[in-house]
């Protein structure tokens, strides 16, 4: 622990030191905000350099600029870093290599795991697929329509000849997550593994959709620090709960107003909307758009913010 | 068990007489198909694997079927479908009630057309230092130049995400397993070639996860070396705190490894020879290739 302790400063110092003594114009133009309270939570040596992956103890920053910006700066800050650490320039020739990596470490409840890395790596099945891997991240009520927008989404981007997966909280239910309740805890466990798979599949350079309430910002904002900058992206729709109560495709508020469901979200349970979110598919008034139109909201912002391309 | 395995023989012997009729939709004995309708409920609970076996029977059997496959349990099928509509149906399972399982016109066949490549699972078994994790990243390598999209499930690097809050304890690495096993599933059903890297010491947790699977679509292939080489190796130092007995239950040292009975692919070090990683990886490219994976 002192030791990783030890390695955490030279980072933490690192980035600020880049900051402060570089007056990077692209940072200022962007307003980039200091960073505070961040722990270094692990180092993933690959072909492509350190990547260091930030678990802010505050919200997570979410910036307004795109990917390629985002990622330029990211290059920029560990730059430093890199260029100190003879190890790290070590582990990444051996990467090169086509060795493994192997590094040994405790993590959670496990002990003497290696962390393994191999030569082909997110951007590679990025390129071959010609897309951004990432995390689609559909919260709002029940009944507010997000498995139906994800379907629309899921064959809009197919039409376009992109790989995309849809994670529904209701069908992860059937297998992954079968061991759990709908307990509290159970709920946040339920929320936290369908954020891991999700995160591979990102990494695995498909576009995830993930469908499911995540009614509270606490977890929504865990599963978002699990990915890269840029690489979730969180869609708010936004319907009201007496329309989505009115719709009931599931039958689950009559339930739920009957007594029979007890903890219902939106009826006994709250439901905590974005504060800040990627995205906001509204329905104004009686105005009822189409899934296919709240589909395209989001495809073109992909398009524009270069997802749909490598 | 007993109630479950006779609705799996009912299904089974209901596939047969669909393919007979050469109806379009399969009817399923003492099962209700309520999937057709929105919010249609039923209290029963799917049967994943056998379900999935019957779809590939029919895919297999008869292509005048092709059209109206049964992709999903309770025979939601590709027509309806591909409407657009969602289709959901209740259900109680495990520990959780009141769920629907949700499903969306495209499917696995449209993503492995799109990737030109079956998705499918290869499932890297051996003892610790056999050479799975090389083997894996050779595999990946090659199968990348070939234009084809593969992701590595490493067992240690899953304990680092999804599964941190599993210790080694056996339960919990029955847990580990399965949640690898499940993961995989969807990874395969998003048209990816998964390639799964852990010890998976017991038979019962590997036939476990590859009856989660669809028949052909879990390659299981063990890494035959023997427990001398792999202790010689000890690539992670392993093998020597275990015999210090600072590692208890490692297997190969305390716990023992199960090998296969009947696997798809048997990778055998024989003697002193010692295939390279890409001469074993090549042996997997040849019976992906020769089996039809490799192609949509």
């Amino acid at each position: 622990m002192t030791t990783a302790k030890a390695l955490r400063q030279p980072c933490y110092a690192g980035i600020f030191r880049n900051i402060e003594c570089g007056p990077s114009p692209a940072a200022e133009s962007l307003g980039f905000p200091k960073l505070r309270g961040i722990n270094v939570t692990g180092l993933h040596c690959g072909r492509r350099g350190l990547v260091l992956v930030l678990r802010a103890k505050s919200k997570p920053i979410r910036a307004k600029e795109n990917a390629s910006v985002s990622a330029s700066l990211i290059d920029d800050w560990f730059k430093p870093i890199t260029a100190k650490e003879d190890s790290n320039a070590e582990d990444r020739t051996s990467s090169f290599s086509g060795k493994n990596l192997t590094q040994m470490s405790n993590v959670g409840n496990s002990t003497n795991i290696m962390w393994h890395d191999c030569p082909i790596q997110k951007q590679d099945r990025q390129q071959l697929l010609q897309q951004q891997g990432c995390v689609i991240w559909l919260t709002g009520l029940s009944g507010s329509g997000k498995s139906t927008i994800a379907c629309a989404l899921s064959q809009s981007l197919h039409s376009k000849g992109k790989l995309s997966y849809i994670l529904d909280g209701d069908n992860i239910r059937h297998g992954l997550n079968q061991d759990l309740s709908f307990r509290a805890e159970d709920r946040s466990e339920n929320i936290r593994r369908i954020g891991e798979v999700a995160k591979l599949f990102a990494d695995a350079g498909v576009i995830c959709i993930t469908s499911l309430i995540s009614p509270y910002q606490k977890d929504r904002d865990a599963c978002r620090a699990l990915l890269s900058k840029g690489d979730f992206i969180e869609v708010f729709i936004d319907v009201p709960l007496h329309v989505c109560e009115a719709r009931d495709p599931k039958g689950l508020y009559k339930l739920a107003r009957a007594g029979k469901i007890k903890g219902f979200t939106g009826i006994d349970d709250p439901y905590e909307p974005p504060c800040s979110c990627e995205i906001v598919l509204q329905q104004k008034g009686s105005d009822c758009k189409s899934p296919s139109d709240m589909a395209e909201e989001v495809i073109s912002y992909l398009e524009e913010n270069g997802y749909l391309r490598a | 068990m007993s109630s479950v395995q006779a609705l799996c023989q009912a299904c089974s012997c209901a596939m047969f007489q669909n393919i007979e009729c050469k109806l379009g939709f399969a009817k399923f004995c003492g099962i209700n198909a309520v999937g057709l309708s929105r919010g249609r409920k039923s209290l029963l609970k799917p049967i994943m694997a056998k379900e999935d076996h019957g779809a590939s029977l029919i895919d297999d059997g008869n292509p005048k079927c092709q059209g109206h496959q049964v992709n999903k349990p309770n025979g939601i099928n590709q027509s309806t479908a591909l409407s657009g509509k969602s289709l959901t149906e209740m259900s109680n399972i495990g520990n959780s009630m009141n769920i629907l399982w949700h499903e969306c016109p495209i499917q696995k066949l449209d993503r492995q057309q799109l990737l030109q490549q079956k998705g499918c699972v290869i499932w890297l078994t051996g003892l610790s230092g056999s050479g799975k994790s090389t083997l894996a990243c050779a595999l990946s390598r090659s199968l990348h130049s070939k234009g084809k999209l593969t992701y590595i499930l490493d067992g240690d690097n899953i304990r680092h995400g999804l599964n941190r809050d599993l210790s080694f304890r056996a339960e919990d690495r029955s847990e580990n397993i399965r949640r690898i096993g499940e993961v995989s599933k969807l990874l395969a059903d998003a048209g990816v070639i998964c390639i799964a890297s852990l010890i998976s010491p017991y038979r019962k947790d590997r036939d476990a996860c590859r009856a989660l699977l669809p028949e052909g679509d879990f390659i299981e292939v063990f890494i035959d070396v023997p427990l001398d080489v792999c202790e010689a190796r000890d690539p992670k130092g392993l093998y020597k705190l275990a015999r210090a007995g600072k590692i208890k239950g490692f297997t190969g040292i305390d716990d023992p490894y199960e090998p296969p009975y009947s696997c798809e692919i048997v990778l055998q070090q024989k003697g002193s020879e010692c295939m390279s990683p890409s001469d074993t990886a090549e042996i997997v490219i040849s019976y992906l290739e020769k089996n039809g994976y490799l192609l949509a």
